[in-house]
Order: structure tokens, then C-alpha cells, then sequence
């Protein structure tokens, strides 16, 4: 007949058959310890690896155990145990033993019983108390007993260190495609061999890449190899560092460690720096299928200290500027007519046309409406599509007035607040600063040229006025007239006493008085 | 018409009603109440109608509400008695303990009245009662070397002078009701709120022990106090509480099994019969149905993170969140909170937050409590066949 090894807890059970076994704040049976049972070595790293993408393993590993243990019918097993802190916990651990094709268990010492499923959402407890044998670890199931018996321990710190490294594609057209995907954006380290520690040096600082290095002796070696560190690299010296055999660049993973590019390590090294004892530095090599521990803390220097200059002439001071006036070289400033298009900054708008005006205001959206202003001049009305800027940025701010409005003549801009007739431009092109220092603008005037033959005009920031200001008519509001309240609001009444007098309850000790007291009486007497 | 009681309807019943000063003085006679409540009338003060009214407002839009008459007028002064026993000068008075006990019994014989039947003089207690529920107390708060001393007010008067002198002495309200009172001031709120069904019902965690709320069912009948309730309850923050005392105090005074009652066996020591409320079918119905509305009114406003500790499961409260588990036994007679659409809407949203909701208690409400309700609740409500 079949023997039932484990019940299911109930609701609010807290005694237990199994020692060590205790209930959770949420009524779980939670062991001291848990115990993941796994099939072989590589779900193992299976199991570490995802918990580390979940959760930090330096919670897990001050109290890990890693052991080969033979179960008692033949087979083996690798064992974790670790402290069980709660029940989230634990349920996070047997999702994950779950999905590395392994079991979890709860218990203590040398016993362990099942952990909580969908038949039994509190946990198991034993259905007779075991005594497990000597030496020997006892797995309690639903339907089997299994013993097992440690063979060897591994220290997880260094298998964590000896993982072999995983190789990883690199982005198909290289890694400028997406520096990011390699974790090179920010930063990356270059291991340049000791032949090609100068050629590197002199590559990179003609390219003016922000670096620091020092030079590492790698076991094994006999010269120092030179150690970099690029920040942000450009996506072309990223793709010519790679290409070159003796360069290997790497990714930092943590403060300190770093995994060769196209290889990953199976762990999520920046959730497990307790595995990185000490303060070294862990190069992880997947070419060459080395783990480099550099001595001390890496100790960068930089770049400039780096490199030797050769330069052997000398910069000279100017003696002395030549005062004489450059006169033949000076020339007149004209328009000639141009076939660049330019984005209509303004339109000179012709009394005549301002009726038209009026109607076309109502169709301007709300941004081009506040931002344009208007000059009212003798020859017409300027309709600037924006003062503040002075063309800077006037793009971002989406269509102006002077696209949106088809009346009179466009106005162009050849340099931030100088606008000309559109088709046409100034000759020689100046640099647009040196035009407005030309036209001895200020810092917010506006030049305008109206016409190709005028001259131009100035416009002063205080007489552009608000389009929409300019155009509508003042608005009168109505005052409204309050209506208060008669009476006061409902509220809480406050408890307060009148004096009592000595003779306050005169009469509740006898009979009732023939005649009613005064009213107002407090005190009143016999 | 006297000229004490519009005295005292100014100095105390309006303030009590609209807010300000409520002045306490001499204790009343039970002959104070013979000789007022003929003079009772609308010319006692023109403003007590106008208050009634606007706290009557404070509940339902278009109240009902009649003169005051003799119960209410007992009312208002057993309160005011209820009031003198935390009077600051009562130790001033020359009498003898014995006379203190026999006002307690007058108040109390004030306090005593019969049970409301009608909307209107249900809603009238609650006018007064609630107004005293929610008094704040004058009080000189004096700080000494060893902490802050409290006391009643005394009346401002010859003493001013003297309370000024008192360094750092300042005067500030604070809820009557939390305040700590004397003996016979805490043994004479129960039966003031006994008096006012109604008050018990929206405030069910302050009710004395014995109160049905199935005196209110007239009330929950209809859609406008019943909204009002629902609203009051959904208003406190442990809405469960509210639900879980309503519950606690629906189910005792439903009586005993449906069954009649066996004969007496001779000889035997007869049982006396318990607070059993004479009611019909449809006023549990009115009760249960304003309860399973909080909960809808909750999954409306998002608020339904339910938890219950393991330790802490109150039978009232459980009782209150396995409601809406009866709703496919009850929806014959009742009907549903609202139309379970599956279309595309926002009902359908609704909908599925309320099942979401349902299907979460069934997890939470043990088994064995939904049956008791099965068998208890339910055939007042449904009539086997």
C-alpha cells in the first residue's frame, strides 16, 4: 500500500512534524535553509546566470554552498544550498531552479521536503518525522526519498571566475552600427599588445580620442602590455581598433571587470561583486580564453603623459601688426539677384492690401500668431515672423506669419536679422556676425531692405509690435456681480457654560415646587 | 409663550443646529418640558425652522421635515442636562450626590423616547442628535512645567481678569466627542444616540450596542437617503469597519431560525426573547442592498485593496465582504448593482472591474462564512418556494 511521505499545510498551521520548518508572515512553511537540486554542472551556471539577471548574487552567496553529491540509486546531482530569508524569496529561487531543470526544497540540517505548489499553496510538512542517516543529506517528494551524499565542494567564487566566456554575435556591419548593443558608447578599454603599444598611442592621440592607459604585465608575458581607456570613442576608431590582430577591446561590465568584445561572461557580473575579491581588476579574454587579474586597482594616466612629442621647431610670437590701413582692398557691399531659396522671414504688406490682412489673421495657427510682429512704415506693413530669436531657432517653431500670409513682398534673411527681397542676396558673403557688425546693428535691431535699389532700414526691438496686440480691437469685461449669502453656513456649535450657581439643582432633591422659579435666576433660593 | 423657553432655544437648540456658542446653564426639569411643549410653536424663534432645515439639507436635497414637538423638545433638553455634568462649576453647587443621581435619571427619562416610525421623525432626531455628535468644546489650555493642562471654559465674566494673568493661557475648541467626560455623561450618550436611528446608521462604529439598523429601513427604501448612507459610509477611509458594524448589528436582530419557536418544556427556565425588530422582507433587502452598493461604489472609485490579516477577521466585517457573494442567490428579488454588459464601453469596464472584485473576495471570504449568510440572511430576504 502506498505510503504518504508529505502533507500539505493548512491555513494558519504553525506546528510543524519537521524541525526547522516555521511559518512566514503569510502563513508559508519556510525552512531555515533551501536546497536546489540541479542535473548536471551547466544548470548550474543556467541557475546562477539567470539570478543574477533577476537579483543580486551577493545576497545569495555569503551563504552558499556549491557540492557534487551521488544520490543513493545511482546518479549524481549538484547541490546549492543557501539561507532562506522569506518566502518571496524562496518562490523567486524555485521559479528559477524550475527553469534550470531543477528542484527546490526546504528544510534544515539534513532534511529538506518539497517547496509549496499548486496542490498545496502553504507548503509541505513530513507526514512522520524521519530520522536521515548519518553523512547523508535526505530529499523528502511527493512520490520518492532520495539520499544523497556529498562527494566534493566547489567554492563558487572561483567557479564564477573559471566560467568559460560565451561568444556573443557583434553587430553585422561592425560595431559602428551599434556601439551601444556592445556596451562601448561611454567607454571602452583596449588591450594593445607590447608591439603595438606606441603605433596605438600615436593612432589615437592624431585623433585627438580622450584616453587614459598604463601598462600591465599579463602572466605570461614578458614586456608590459598597454591597458587604455577610451571615452567615448568614435564608431570608426571603434571598427579599426577591432579589426587589428593584438587589439582587443572590452566592455566593462562593473567598476572591476571587463569582458572582450563579442563574448559575454554566463554571469551578470555587476550583481555579483563579491565574486571579484580584493581590489583587482578582471580582464575577461574570450580569444585567448584567459582571466587576467591585474594587481591593484587599475591606476589610469593620462593619455598626453602617454605619448612622446617629436616636434622639434618652436611657435613664434607676431613682433608687431602692420598699422597701415588695408585700402585697396576695400570693397562695396551690393545685392545682386540670387537663385537660393530662402524660408520667408517677413512680408512688406501695402496699405492697400492690410484689409486682406484683417480676414487672413483668423486662419494664422496660434504659434505663428504670437510669435510674428509688425512694423508699420510709410511704404507698408512688415509682418516679421519672429523678434525674439533674431533666426535662431526659427524653424523649431514651426511655419511663420511670413510663409503663411500670400501678400505683398517676401522678405528673406541672409544673416540673423538683416532681411532682403526674396531672390536676392548681399555680395560678397560675408560672415553673417560681420554683416550685422557691418550694418552697426544692436543686439536685437533688424535691418530691412525693402527694396533691391533702397537703402536699408532699421528697426528698433521697441517698435515691433504684437500682430495680434496690433490687430484686435480692446475687449471690455463685463463685472460680475456677487451674490453673498444671507445666512452663515451650517457648522459645529461650540460648548460653552454659564456660570452655575450654588443652587443650581434646587428642587431635584424633593417634591416639585408649587410655583415655577424666576426664569432668569440661577441661584434661586428655597 | 414663555419667556425661558425662547431664551433657551436662542442660547442653545440654534447654535446647536447652525454653529456658534452653545451655552450650557442650570439643569432642566422634567416639568420644564410639561410646561414648554405647549407653548411649542412656530414663534418660538423664527430662526429654528430655517436651521432644521439647512441640517436637515446637509442629507438629503428636498427634506421632509415637521414641527418640533414634545419628543424633540425632550430631546433638546435631556442633552443640555447631558451637557451640565461636565460643567467646569459643578463642584460649586451645594448638593448631595444622591441629587446628581436623580438628574442622571431625569435626563435619562428625556433621553428614553419611542422609536421613530415615520421618514420625517427620523430625520428630525438625526437633525439634533447629529449636531451633538458633532459639538466642539471651549477650553482653557494653561502649560505648566509638567505639560499642558485642559479644562472646560468657564463662562467669560468676573474672572477674566484673573485668566489673563495666567502666563501663557489660551483658549481653543477641540471635538466634544473625543474629549474625556464625566461618569454619568458617558453613561447618557448611549441613550442619547439610541435616540436617533438614523445617526447610528451613518456613524454605525459610534452606535451603543443593541441597535438595529433595521429602524432605518424605511429610510433606505427610499433612493435619496439611501444614496446619502451609502455615500456617508463610502466617505470614511475604513469603509470596511462602517460595513462590518452595520452587518454586526443587522444580524442578531434578525431573531432566531426561520422555524417557529418551540413550546416552553414545563418546569424549565424560560429564555427571554431578544432586541428582535419586527420587519418584512423587503427592508432587509433595502439594508443588504445599500451594503452591496458601498462595495460597488468602492470598485468605482478604485479603492478596493482589501486585505485581511490572519489574525484580525472580524465576523461583522467578513459578513460585509461575503455580500456580494450572494448576489446570484439574491438577484431574483434584488437585482444586480448594475447591467453586467460585455460590450465595449465604459459599463464594460465597470463590469470587469467588478467581477475582478467578486472574484477576488471569493478568494478572501472563507467558505464556511458564505454559507452561514446562505442560511441566515438569505431566506429573510428570499422567500423559498
Amino acid at each position: 500500500m502506498a505510503q504518504t511521505l508529505l502533507e500539505p499545510v493548512a491555513a494558519g498551521q504553525t506546528r510543524f512534524r519537521m524541525q526547522g520548518l516555521s511559518s512566514d508572515p503569510r502563513g508559508i512553511a519556510v525552512g531555515r535553509e533551501t536546497l536546489v537540486a540541479l542535473p548536471s554542472l551547466d544548470a548550474l551556471v543556467s541557475f546562477l546566470g539567470a539570478y543574477s539577471d533577476e537579483a543580486s548574487l551577493d545576497d545569495l552567496l555569503p551563504s552558499m554552498t556549491l557540492e557534487q553529491a551521488r544520490r543513493g540509486g545511482g546518479g549524481h546531482a549538484t547541490l546549492v544550498r543557501c539561507h532562506s530569508s522569506d518566502g518571496y524569496a524562496v518562490d523567486r529561487l524555485a521559479r528559477l531552479a524550475t527553469a534550470a531543470r531543477g528542484a527546490l526544497y526546504t528544510g534544515g540540517g539534513a532534511t529538506f521536503v518539497r517547496w509549496r505548489d499548486r496542490e498545496a499553496p502553504f507548503g509541505y510538512d513530513l507526514a512522520e518525522p524521519l530520522q536521515p542517516p548519518r553523512d547523508e543529506l535526505v530529499v523528502v517528494d511527493l512520490d520518492f526519498v532520495a539520499h544523497y551524499t556529498t562527494t566534493h565542494r566547489m567554492d563558487p567564487v572561483e567557479l564564477i571566475q573559471r566560467l568559460e566566456l560565451r561568444a556573443v554575435p557583434v553587430p553585422l556591419g561592425g560595431i559602428s552600427r551599434d556601439p551601444e548593443l556592445c556596451g562601448l558608447k561611454e567607454m571602452a578599454l583596449l588591450l594593445a599588445a607590447p608591439a603595438l603599444a606606441h603605433r596605438v598611442l600615436r593612432y589615437l592621440w592624431r585623433l585627438e580620442v580622450p584616453m587614459a592607459g598604463y601598462y600591465v604585465r599579463l602572466a605570461g608575458d614578458a614586456q608590459p602590455s598597454l591597458l587604455l581607456r577610451l571615452r567615448q570613442p568614435r564608431s570608426r576608431v571603434l571598427d579599426v581598433l577591432a579589426g587589428v590582430p593584438g587589439l582587443e577591446l572590452l566592455a566593462p561590465v562593473s567598476s572591476r571587470a571587463a569582458v572582450e568584445i563579442g563574448w559575454r561572461h554566463p554571469i551578470q557580473l555587476a550583481s555579483a561583486q563579491t565574486c571579484l575579491p580584493g581590489e583587482e581588476m578582471f580582464l575577461f579574454r574570450g580569444t585567448t580564453g584567459r582571466v587576467e587579474r591585474l594587481d591593484g586597482p587599475p591606476r589610469f594616466v593620462d593619455g598626453r603623459h602617454l605619448v612622446e612629442s617629436t616636434v622639434a621647431g618652436r611657435l613664434r610670437e607676431i613682433g608687431q601688426l602692420r598699422d597701415a590701413e588695408l585700402e585697396p582692398l576695400r570693397v562695396e557691399l551690393r545685392m545682386r539677384k540670387a537663385t537660393l531659396a530662402r524660408e520667408p522671414r517677413a512680408v512688406v504688406i501695402g496699405w492697400d492690401q492690410v484689409k486682406l490682412l484683417r480676414h487672413l489673421v483668423y486662419m494664422l495657427p496660434p504659434s505663428a500668431l504670437a510669435a510674428a510682429r509688425l512694423v508699420p512704415l510709410d511704404a507698408g506693413v512688415v509682418v516679421l515672423a519672429s523678434a525674439g530669436a533674431l533666426g535662431r531657432g526659427a524653424s523649431a517653431a514651426g511655419l511663420g506669419a511670413g510663409v503663411l500670409l500670400p501678400l505683398g513682398q517676401r522678405l528673406g534673411e541672409v544673416a540673423p536679422g538683416v532681411l532682403v527681397p526674396d531672390g536676392h542676396e548681399l555680395w560678397p558673403r560675408v560672415r553673417p556676425a560681420l554683416l550685422r557688425q557691418l550694418l552697426g546693428l544692436g543686439p536685437d535691431d533688424h535691418a530691412l531692405y525693402l527694396s533691391p535699389t533702397a537703402d536699408p532700414i532699421r528697426v528698433r526691438p521697441d517698435q515691433l509690435r504684437p500682430l495680434d496686440a496690433a490687430l484686435i480691437g480692446r475687449l471690455t469685461l463685463d463685472e460680475p456681480s456677487l451674490v453673498t449669502p444671507e445666512m452663515p453656513a451650517v457648522g459645529a456649535g461650540v460648548v460653552r457654560n454659564q456660570r452655575l450657581g450654588r443652587f443650581a439643582l434646587w428642587g431635584f432633591g424633593g417634591a416639585p415646587a408649587a410655583t415655577p422659579r424666576p426664569a432668569d435666576d440661577g441661584e434661586g433660593g428655597p | 409663550m414663555s419667556r425661558e423657553l425662547a431664551s433657551f432655544v436662542e442660547d442653545f437648540v440654534v447654535p446647536l443646529l447652525g454653529g456658534g456658542d452653545v451655552w450650557i446653564g442650570r439643569p432642566m426639569r422634567l416639568r420644564d418640558r410639561d410646561e414648554w411643549a405647549r407653548a411649542l410653536g412656530p414663534r418660538v424663534a423664527p430662526q429654528l425652522s430655517y436651521w432644521r432645515l439647512r441640517r436637515a439639507q446637509l442629507l438629503v436635497a428636498n427634506p421632509v421635515l415637521e414641527e418640533p414637538d414634545a419628543d424633540e423638545l425632550a430631546l433638546w433638553l435631556g442633552l443640555h442636562n447631558l451637557l451640565v455634568f461636565d460643567h467646569p462649576d459643578r463642584g460649586r453647587v451645594w448638593t448631595r450626590a444622591t441629587t446628581w443621581r436623580k438628574l442622571e435619571g431625569v435626563t435619562r427619562t428625556l433621553l428614553t423616547l419611542p422609536q421613530p416610525q415615520a421618514a420625517a421623525e427620523l430625520l428630525a432626531r438625526h437633525v439634533t442628535i447629529g449636531a451633538f455628535v458633532e459639538l466642539a468644546r471651549a477650553e482653557i489650555v494653561v502649560p505648566t512645567p509638567t505639560g499642558e493642562v485642559r479644562t472646560a471654559a468657564p463662562e467669560p465674566g468676573p474672572r477674566k481678569r484673573l485668566r489673563g494673568a495666567v502666563a501663557g493661557a489660551r483658549e481653543q475648541t477641540s471635538s466634544w466627542w473625543t474629549a474625556s467626560h464625566a461618569p454619568e455623561t458617558d453613561r447618557l450618550v448611549p441613550d442619547a444616540l439610541r435616540a436617533s436611528p438614523l445617526t447610528c446608521l451613518l456613524r454605525p462604529l459610534q452606535a451603543p450596542p443593541g441597535w438595529s439598523p433595521l429602524h432605518c429601513a424605511v429610510l433606505l427604501r427610499s433612493r435619496a437617503f439611501a444614496r446619502a448612507v451609502c455615500h456617508a459610509w463610502a466617505s470614511h477611509k475604513d469603509w470596511t469597519r462602517q460595513g462590518g458594524a452595520v452587518m454586526a448589528a443587522l444580524l442578531p436582530s434578525l431573531g432566531g431560525a426561520s422555524l417557529p419557536a418551540p413550546l416552553p418544556v414545563p418546569g424549565g427556565q424560560l429564555a427571554l426573547p431578544g432586541a428582535v425588530v419586527p420587519c418584512d422582507p423587503a427592508d432587509v433587502a433595502a439594508i443588504v442592498g445599500a451594503l452591496v452598493h458601498l462595495h460597488l461604489l468602492k470598485v468605482l472609485e478604485l479603492d478596493t485593496r482589501v486585505g485581511l490579516a490572519l489574525g484580525s477577521r472580524d465576523p461583522g466585517i467578513l459578513s460585509f465582504l461575503a455580500l456580494p457573494l450572494l448576489l446570484p442567490t439574491l438577484a431574483p428579488v434584488m437585482g444586480l448593482p448594475m447591467s453586467m454588459s460585455t460590450d465595449t464601453g465604459p459599463t464594460a469596464a465597470v463590469a470587469r472591474r467588478w467581477t475582478e472584485y467578486v472574484d477576488h473576495l471569493e478568494e478572501l471570504v472563507p467558505r464556511s462564512v458564505v454559507e452561514n449568510l446562505l442560511s441566515t440572511l438569505v431566506p429573510r430576504i428570499v422567500k423559498p418556494p
